[in-house]
């Protein structure tokens, strides 16, 4: 090689340059796991700990219980199935009561992957990341990742859900073990922290009208729709109809300020 | 059949082909679908709405047709508390970990008080 390299263009390296805010990847990825051990690794554990319960009382072994938390990643869908196990339905409906349930993760990824991804970042990444995506990862993430530095945010989400996932993993196992031996006031107790955390998180999260709309709308149809829509699908049909809602609301306060 | 039971891999099996791949499927297809997505689009707010709108209502189906340990609480004894959780959220600098503690006490205390 000669020594007449020409130097690069200095606009393309602060281009090509990461944006980063002063921190490596691997210090966002740790930022990340220090997040999720300062309280959401606990509320997702704490969530779980009744699933381990459910496995054991249909019959599965306390692996099988820890792998339908790390493949299944969905508190619900796991309920479900297992509940579906007990109850001694039929395989395919199963299947497709499971494949309902997890419609909704399909607005949560859409909103959430277009945060974290950079131009580069590559398919398999993505389908990991979207693995990850459940309910609590979400509501967090919305939350915290707008705040990491563009380059940093992958980083950080896989550092905050490994934490997540070994919390629930340990209290998937735990549960196994130990739901049966509570007493029951303080089972409940443990199954309300799903409930009480999300609308927290969510009113928490509500920085525009849009968002505080689709929460009560949300809550106000549960009733409506379990009376009325059909089994199975009726948390689609709820979510289209009360986020489709709060969005016309909003639309309607934009023209409103313009006007 | 019954072999594969013994196996242990029957478990495994029907955790992958009626647990996994139908719910994976979903978020498989979400990757492709936010491709052409940008964060600034205005599609994004009403997904976006549509995604909460979607939680608050699980957190709804699961007050009103609760399984396991809730299921023995009354009606009552499941919408006081998340009330109780979110005046103390208000009341106390918007502070979750207030909303958790004062909504779990609540509903311990419901359970011993109904049971």
């Amino acid at each position: 090689m000669s020594g007449a390299q020409s130097l690069p263009d200095p606009a393309m390296m602060a281009e090509d340059a990461d944006d980063l805010g002063g921190r490596s990847r691997s210090g966002w990825f740790t930022e990340g796991m220090r997040q999720a051990m300062s309280g959401p690794m606990l509320v997702v554990a704490v969530s779980l700990l009744s699933v381990g319960g459910l496995a054991r009382d249909a019959g599965f072994s306390v692996e099988i219980a820890v792998a339908s938390t790390i493949l299944l990643w969905a508190g619900p869908a796991q309920v479900l199935f297992f509940g579906a196990v007990a109850a001694k339905t039929s395989w395919p409906i199963i299947a497709l009561t499971i494949s309902l349930s997890s419609v909704r993760f399909v607005p949560m990824v859409v909103s959430l992957l277009p945060m974290l991804r950079t131009k580069r970042t590559s398919l398999p990444t993505l389908m990991l990341a979207a693995h990850c995506i459940a309910v609590t990862v979400w509501a967090e993430g919305m939350r915290r990742i707008p705040l990491v530095p563009r380059d940093g945010r992958m980083a950080f989400f896989f550092g905050f859900s490994l934490i997540c996932f070994v919390g629930t993993s340990i209290s998937t196992a735990v549960g196994f073990l130990l739901i049966g031996e509570l007493p029951r006031p303080l089972a409940a107790g443990l199954l309300f922290m799903t409930p009480i955390y999300f609308i927290a998180t969510l009113t928490r999260n509500a920085k525009r009208p849009i968002d505080a709309w689709a929460l009560v709308l949300g809550l106000a149809a549960a009733p409506l729709t379990e009376a009325f829509a059909p089994r199975g699908l009726d948390l689609m049909v709820l979510g289209l109809t009360a986020g489709t809602g709060a969005w016309l609301i909003q639309r309607h306060l934009d023209a409103r300020m313009r006007a | 059949m019954s072999e594969v039971y013994d196996q242990g891999l029957w478990p495994w099996f029907v955790l992958i082909f009626f647990g996994f791949l139908p719910s994976e499927v979903w978020r498989m297809l979400s990757v492709f679908l936010a491709r052409g997505i940008d964060e600034s689009s205005p599609w994004l707010a009403w997904v976006r709405a549509v995604a909460t709108a979607l939680l608050a209502g699980v957190v709804g189906k699961l007050l009103l047709s609760p399984n396991g340990a809730l299921a023995t609480l009354p009606l009552w004894g499941r919408i006081g508390p998340l009330a109780v959780g979110m005046i103390a959220f208000f009341l106390i600098r918007r502070s979750l970990f207030a909303a958790i503690v004062a909504g779990e006490a609540a509903i311990i205390a419901a359970g011993y008080w109904a049971g």
